[in-house]
């Protein structure tokens, strides 16, 4: 009986592992969007209609701006760059212009657009992680289902009794996430 | 000739019978009448509006009692009139970096985000009663005008006539230099609320907000109504016919359906479809859902629609086929605020809801809800279709006991003990000394009376040994007569039944009235209420005796 249980579970978290590890996950808009460094607004989410624009900043509050097609943002359709984020949500372009007034940088939130950042999660196949000295790895969030592929490859000459503490610090999501994801002059990410 | 005459004399016999029969029941039934609207203490109310909710509760899903319009489940799917609420928590205005109260520049932002859905009509349930910048305010009517222009109605909660002052910005111009008025912008609409006096439950919707000294009409129109009239062909007309008649503090009643709406199923934590089945009434069970977490309105959180990470399952055309054409009710839950009413299904809901179910009630039913009695004009005339129900309900009570009467002469109701059955049972308990069998016999009746899961055996156990002392010691005559009798009984009562199902659909199909009389009719017919009041027939055939002594005796002298 014992034996008959102990088989149904191990079967039961085999399969539930294995269907993990089939549907890698899908990329989340929005999630960590202002990690993201050389990020690119690519175009509309929602077709032909307007995309609201808010003008100001963090420090002062944002207020509307106007509401316009994304051809008067990008009219050669080309991607933007994100020059500035906030709260994960809101992405503001280099483009002061786009209601046919000054208004400085203008923001748009991200529900309303598609980022280079979102597409690239979605096609990345690989987790990013480093190879420890111990033999061991660092590697981010996602590692149990997609395959890992070091930043750092074995040497020939490592030599294995070196101490971990030794090797160049691994690349971790929370190293990553203090390093600023805008260019200069973005507005700082403020806490949550 | 002899045919036709003796069918005439036949007529004539039974003519004073049926008249006085017809009469009899007549007053029965007006008894019956006083009996259910003798509102002692407030004690009546309770009865029809529990009775109300409990339709509700069994059948509040189904389409033929409350075909309410869903949110569109799939892109491509027709875009219907529907009511979608969009809730404003801390976490949204976190996102935004806004702390509650929520600012007029949250407002304005949010309506920006909002124009994208492109929505029929937008209610903000905020009280914009506080003093803002200017420019905050111009920002909010420049918003406002563009939804204007496009097409999308706007509506904003206020307490009084004096409350869109506060959003006058004389400074503010649109594009073309022209000055942006406030009431060009938002339709002032009342969100006062009302509740039923017995249990605080929020069971009807005003019609409008206005006093004593105002004509129908003359008062600040309700959100729902005036969303609804707004949309139709001839709003003007849909307002008149909806509140030309109503008395002040009048409105509609609201069907509530237990079952949420299944696009809330994506953050309900619990199941939308909610199942309340009558037989939980019949043992003595809770028969009203308790604490549903899924609301019957689609609700969509203002944090989802400003930051996608929070439901990332939510696809943009999704959002699309959801906010396209929808009215969308932006409200607030924030703890704290105190903007919760109690509803008959669901406990506690945020304020917002009350006024998107009734604008769901307005769309389910055509702009015809159901109103209650002592609202409608002439009240009389409603209070007249009672008498009606009650008069048949009556007349098959009169009938039963006729045929009664006629299946047993000694009349003795079939749920009585038989002497025999007495004669049995009288002497088993004569062994036990009286203080012993009536202390008994009241500890009993005290756990009964104490704990509810025992009433139901407890009267099952005594039913089924009554029945099989019967079964041991009647006669086999007195046995089939009591059958008959059971028979007659089961006849009567599904033909009261049939009248009461019957009555209550007429009632609230084409009256228009909520089905909360049914228990009332029910009580009358089943649980032998006319018995207590025979006693006013004896009297009145009493008197009828007299009336005709003293004619036949005018006559005959």
């Amino acid at each position: 009986m014992k034996t008959w249980l102990c088989l149904l579970l191990l079967s039961t978290a085999a399969c539930a592992r294995g269907a993990s590890a089939d549907e890698p996950p899908a990329a989340t808009p929005g999630q960590n969007a202002c990690q993201i460094s050389d990020n690119h607004i690519l175009g509309p989410r929602m077709g032909e209609r307007p995309l609201p624009l808010l003008s100001g900043d963090a420090a002062h509050g944002f207020r509307p701006a106007c509401s316009v097609p994304w051809t008067i943002l990008s009219p050669h359709n080309d991607p933007l760059p994100v020059v500035g984020c906030y709260q994960d949500n809101l992405l503001q372009v280099a483009n002061d212009a786009a209601c046919g007034h000054p208004t400085g940088r203008l923001w748009v939130s991200i529900r309303w657009v598609l980022t280079s950042g979102e597409k690239q999660g979605a096609q990345s196949t690989a987790t990013t992680c480093q190879r420890l000295e111990t033999g061991t790895y660092a590697a981010s969030r996602d590692f149990p289902t997609k395959p890992c592929v070091p930043g750092n490859p074995p040497r020939a000459d490592a030599d294995s009794a070196r101490p971990a503490a030794a090797v160049p610090a691994p690349v971790t999501p929370a190293a990553s996430a203090a390093t600023p994801a805008a260019p200069s002059g973005a507005t700082p990410r403020p806490q949550r | 000739m002899g045919g036709a005459g003796g069918l005439g004399h036949r007529v004539r016999e039974v003519r004073p019978r049926l008249l006085r029969g017809a009469l009899h029941s007549l007053l029965l039934a007006a008894v019956a009448l006083f009996f259910l609207n003798f509102n002692l203490v407030g004690t009546a109310s309770p009865s029809k509006r529990y009775s109300q909710d409990l339709v509700y509760a069994w059948f509040g899903d189904e389409a033929w009692l409350y075909p309410r319009p869903h949110a569109p489940a799939a892109q491509g799917e027709p875009a219907a009139a529907h009511v979608v609420v969009v809730m404003i928590d801390e976490r949204a205005l976190a996102l935004r970096g806004a702390r509650w109260p929520a600012p007029v520049q949250f407002h304005a932002q949010f309506l920006a985000e909002l124009q994208v859905l492109r929505p029929r009509a937008i209610l903000l349930d905020f009280l914009l009663i506080d003093p803002a910048p200017p420019a905050d305010i111009c920002d909010l009517l420049g918003v406002g005008a563009r939804l204007r222009a496009e097409g999308t109605a706007l509506y904003l909660a206020v307490t009084g006539p004096g409350d869109l002052a506060t959003l006058q910005a004389p400074a503010c111009r649109d594009a073309r230099g022209s000055r942006i008025q406030v009431d060009r912008v938002f339709t002032p609409v009342s969100v006062q609320r009302q509740a039923d006096d017995s249990d605080f439950v929020g069971r009807h919707y005003p019609f409008e907000q206005r006093d004593e000294r105002q004509a129908p009409g003359e008062g600040i129109i309700s959100a729902a109504v005036r969303m609804y009239c707004d949309a139709t062909p001839a709003p003007q007309g849909c307002i008149t016919r909806l509140i030309d008649t109503m008395p002040t503090n009048a409105g509609f009643e609201l069907a509530w359906s237990p079952t949420g709406d299944p696009f809330n199923q994506r953050w309900a934590q619990g199941s939308c479809v909610e199942t309340a089945s009558p037989l939980r009434a019949i043992l003595n069970k809770p028969a009203l859902p308790r604490e549903s977490r899924c609301p019957p309105v689609a609700t969509l959180f203002a944090r989802v629609l400003l930051d996608p990470a929070e439901d990332p399952t939510l696809s943009a055309e999704r959002l699309l086929t959801l906010g396209d054409g929808a009215f969308l009710m932006v409200g607030g839950n924030f703890r704290g605020s105190a903007d919760l009413f109690t509803t008959p299904l669901h406990t506690l809901l945020p304020g917002v809801y009350y006024h998107a179910v009734a604008l769901q009630n307005l769309l389910a039913f055509d702009g015809r809800p159901k109103v209650r009695k002592e609202f409608r004009t002439p009240k009389i005339a409603f209070y007249c279709y009672d008498l009606l129900v009650l008069w048949l309900l009556a007349a098959i009570f009169l009938w039963r006991q006729h045929w009664l009467h006629g299946v047993r002469p000694l009349g003795l109701s079939p749920f009585e003990i038989s002497p025999a059955a007495r004669g049995w049972i009288a002497p088993f308990f004569a062994r036990f000394p009286t203080p012993a069998w009536i202390i008994a016999a009241t500890v009993v009746l005290l756990l009964m009376a104490a704990y509810r899961d025992v009433q139901l055996i407890a009267v099952a156990a005594v039913i089924v040994t009554v029945i099989i002392i019967e079964l041991r010691v009647a006669r086999g005559g007195e046995i089939r007569e009591r059958l008959r009798g059971l028979l007659l009984y089961v006849a009567a009562m599904s033909l009261s039944l049939a009248v009461i199902v019957g009555a209550v659909w007429v009632g609230y199909r084409w009256l228009r009235l909520p089905p909360g009389d049914w228990l009332g009719y029910f009580s009358f017919a089943a649980f032998g209420f006319f018995l207590a009041h025979t006693a006013i027939l004896e009297f009145g055939r009493r008197i009828d005796e007299l009336y005709v002594a003293r004619t036949a005796g005018g006559h005959s002298t």
